[in-house]
């Protein structure tokens, strides 16, 4: 038999724990701190940033000055710069250079150099007679093509990093890094974030992601890929990171029409004109955006078998591929990350080829 | 042995654990499988929250900055319809009507995002 007061303080206990239980049950679902999420206007592209801290606010406003910062020294379309004075004194000598710049620029000389120059940063004079980045863009005539080609070649940007300095050989030729200052500057901010203690967030400026960790319930970070035929938001699939960068290129980012014919903004360095690749769009995922974002252009101008040969010749790159023919491909290290999910349905994942 | 206080007690442990799951799932789907919502961010500011789902008949409205957009708005769904601004990408993105489409305006600094049941992912790579 149990005494009545203890029927009561047993009867009381169960209760208090019983609250408890309730107040477990439902208080671990609003842990979470909702994040701070940034949209900016920068580099001429929509820079998103997600980041998990409490100076949050702070720390994207600092990423944003660093990536203005990059912008100003590597653009070509706007005056001043380090990468305008390089172009100006082409053929005439060696100009000395700041650490981002000759890093940027070495990067973007080993990807040219790697990709055979299906990746060419000395492509800039093809890009100024199309003005792909102008209001007004335009098809050249062909022999102001051909005349440009004699003047695109990676192979004449010569760089002396114990000097600080790089030249280009012939007057007249132009770098352009637009193709991988975006990927530089999403790795500076996930330095940034790190150096400010960071642990969870990413960055996407204009579609190049970079992400630092995980979710802050360490599950990883769920990066979608662009359906090319779909409006912006929509994918075909989705990769799952923790820590590295997923860079696409497509011909759908930019084009315009001239005489009923759509020119996209990929050229090939070879050609000079719009790359013809069988591919319409290509994702990239590495540590490094800026390997990332080169590696995107290179593989989307070489096509689906020759992108796929190079992607197999590089440690620590992997791709998605998709095809004019409605396709979707990857390589073999993203077997485990990558998910097929198309809404639309009107790709189809070819796991085996 | 089992008191009929003990049982009392039981009964009340259950049916608040079940009130509190019940109460957490009309809490978050009230937000999540609630209407689509359509999102206008300028600079980084939302101008303006439009419940798609609501709408009866259609309209529009313009966004002036640098440049002006005009953006439809119908039932379910909605578009850039014009804007001033060079190279009209917006424009041709077309309708928007699932969660997480977006169409953005760069030279005037605007995006419309539909928002509506929790995404399947955090960011889309293009």
């Amino acid at each position: 038999m149990v005494s009545g007061d203890d029927f009561v303080t047993k009867k009381f206990f169960v209760f208090a724990l019983s609250i408890i239980i309730v107040f477990l049950f439902t208080s671990c679902t609003y842990s979470d701190v909702a994040p701070f999420e940034s949209r900016d206007y920068i580099m001429g592209t929509v820079v998103i940033q997600r980041i998990h801290h409490n100076e949050a606010e702070r720390i994207s406003g600092e990423v944003n000055e660093r990536i203005a910062e990059i912008e100003a020294k590597m653009t070509i379309n706007k005056p001043g710069g380090e990468i305008n004075l390089l172009n100006d004194a082409s053929g005439e000598g060696y100009v000395v250079l700041g650490d981002d710049t000759l890093y940027v620029l070495d990067k973007a000389r080993y990807f040219s150099d790697v990709s055979n120059g299906a990746f060419d940063v000395a492509v800039g004079p093809l890009v100024k007679a199309w003005g792909i980045w102008s209001e007004n863009p335009r098809v050249p005539r062909e022999s102001e093509i051909d005349e440009l080609l004699k003047l695109v070649n990676y192979k004449d940007v010569l760089i002396e990093k114990d000097n600080d300095r790089a030249m280009l050989k012939k007057s007249g030729q132009v770098v352009d890094v637009g193709g991988i200052a975006k990927g530089y500057a999403a790795d500076e901010a996930i330095r940034i974030y790190k150096e400010n203690g960071v642990e969870s967030a990413f960055v996407s400026l204009g579609g190049n992601v970079a992400a630092l960790g995980g979710k802050p319930d360490d599950s990883p970070w769920k990066i979608g890929i662009r359906n090319p035929k779909g409006p912006q938001g929509s994918y075909i699939g989705i990769v799952s990171i923790k820590d590295g960068s997923v860079v696409s290129s497509g011909e759908y980012e930019r084009f315009f029409e001239e005489d009923g014919v759509r020119y996209h903004h990929i050229l090939d360095p070879k050609t000079g004109y719009p790359a013809k690749s069988d591919l319409v769009g290509v994702t990239i995922v590495s540590d490094l955006s800026i390997d990332a974002d080169a590696l995107s252009t290179a593989v989307f101008v070489l096509g689906f078998e020759e992108g796929m040969r190079l992607m197999e010749r590089i440690d620590g790159a992997e791709a998605v591929f998709i095809t004019k023919d409605d396709e979707v491909y990857i390589t073999d290290g993203l077997k485990s990350v990558f998910e097929f999910k198309d809404e639309s349905k009107e790709f189809e994942y070819v796991e085996k080829r | 042995m089992l008191k009929k206080g003990d049982f009392f007690i039981i009964l009340i442990v259950i049916i608040m654990i079940a009130v509190s799951f019940v109460g957490v799932s009309i809490y978050k789907g009230w937000e999540d499988d609630g209407h689509k919502m359509a999102l206008i961010i300028q600079d980084n500011k939302e101008i303006k929250r439009i419940d798609l789902d609501a709408v009866d008949e259609s309209w529009e409205f313009t966004v002036r900055g640098d440049y002006s957009n005009t953006i439809l708005v119908e039932r379910g769904r909605i578009r850039f319809k014009e804007a001033d601004c060079p190279d009209k990408v917006c424009v041709d993105t077309g309708w928007l009507y699932k969660t997480g489409d977006m169409a953005v305006c760069l030279p005037n600094r605007i995006m419309i995002k539909i928002e509506g049941k929790p995404e399947d992912v955090d960011i889309v790579t293009y």
